[in-house]
């Protein structure tokens, strides 16, 4: 019996080409970092408004915080579950995470500033992402050193 | 380039390495699930299997034992698509050890009357003689005992005796 699958690994690879492309990872860290950043950030302006909000305004922020939740559940589903995220782009995504995390930190703390009030709240909902982001590009890095390592032990390289 | 290497680079993100990964492993995989599944099934169900490879390649802790994991993933991927076949075929009879019938089987023989095995035995065939895989990689891969995979070994060897026989092959 001499018979060959009907696909090449050419023509496999190509199929495989959807979950390998680098624009739909970008996509998803993307969509996570951006949907986690503005829900952060849209829950301290709420949190931290002076007076009562109208019932109108209330909803507002609702959607708009369930809004970009959804986005960062979509990046986190494609990330755990559609899209291979390899060693050096989880050091790349960690960095990232990081920017973001200062990025919103500092506009929640400006914005905080001119209002008078959250401050605190700003900088301790900041301070868990900008931790958190640090931890993520720790064990990233962590990782991508041991497998090149582990690539130098195999190769004989110093 | 070990197997090992080559897992190792494509875990860090070279695409060629990936690309290697996959050209070498592409026809054995598909042959474990061809001898499992009928033609139509075999080349969606390999993409499957390929499609959670590469999935799980960055979280593959022990680079060395690829060749075990990836065969679990097919086997995964053929469990599947034969669920109602398993059930029908884990009410077969105790296991009997026999002799070892390898010098009667040549590879062609032995692919030819495979369709009519039970999957169990099918499958550890499958895996021990085509794919090559030792006793350890078997079990780890079924994810039963190493003296179950030899029993069923026995088993399979004596069942692949009875149907070339029936077929007029005589050693």
């Amino acid at each position: 019996m001499t018979e060959e699958p009907n696909l090449s690994a050419q023509e496999m690879l190509k199929k495989l080409t959807p979950a390998l492309s680098r624009r739909t990872r970008i996509r998803a860290v993307a969509a996570l970092l951006a949907g986690l950043a503005g829900a952060v950030f849209v829950t301290v302006l709420w949190w931290s408004e002076p007076g009562e909000l109208p019932g109108r305004t209330r909803l507002a922020f609702g959607v708009l915080t369930a809004f970009c939740l959804a986005w960062a559940g979509y990046g986190g589903w494609l990330l755990t579950c559609r899209v291979p995220l390899f060693a050096t782009d989880r050091v790349v995504a960690a960095w990232l995470g990081l920017a973001a995390s200062v990025t919103t930190t500092g506009l929640m703390a400006v914005v905080a500033v001119q209002r008078g009030t959250g401050l605190v709240l700003a900088l301790a909902a900041g301070g868990v992402f900008v931790a958190a982001a640090l931890v993520l590009a720790v064990r990233a890095h962590r990782r991508r050193a041991a497998l090149l390592r582990r690539m130098r032990e195999l190769t004989g390289e110093q | 380039m070990t197997d090992e290497l080559l897992v190792i680079r494509a875990q860090l993100g070279e695409h060629t390495a990936l690309a290697e990964l996959v050209s070498r492993w592409q026809a054995p995989v598909w042959t474990y699930v061809r001898r499992m599944l009928d033609a139509e099934r075999a080349d969606d169900v390999t993409q499957e299997v390929w499609l959670a490879v590469i999935r799980g390649l960055p979280g593959l802790r022990e680079p060395g034992r690829f060749v075990p994991w990836l065969f679990t993933i097919a086997r995964r991927s053929v469990t599947d698509r034969l669920r109602g076949e398993y059930a029908r075929a884990a009410t077969v009879g105790a296991l009997v050890a026999e002799d070892a019938v390898e010098a009667m089987v040549d590879r062609a023989a032995l692919v030819s009357v495979l369709a009519q095995l039970p999957v169990p035995e099918r499958e550890i065939l499958v895996l021990f003689y085509l794919e090559d895989l030792s006793v350890e990689e078997c079990a780890h891969i079924c994810q039963i005992p190493a003296g179950t995979v030899k029993s069923r070994l026995n088993r399979a060897r004596r069942l692949l005796r009875e149907h070339l026989e029936e077929k007029g092959y005589r050693p």
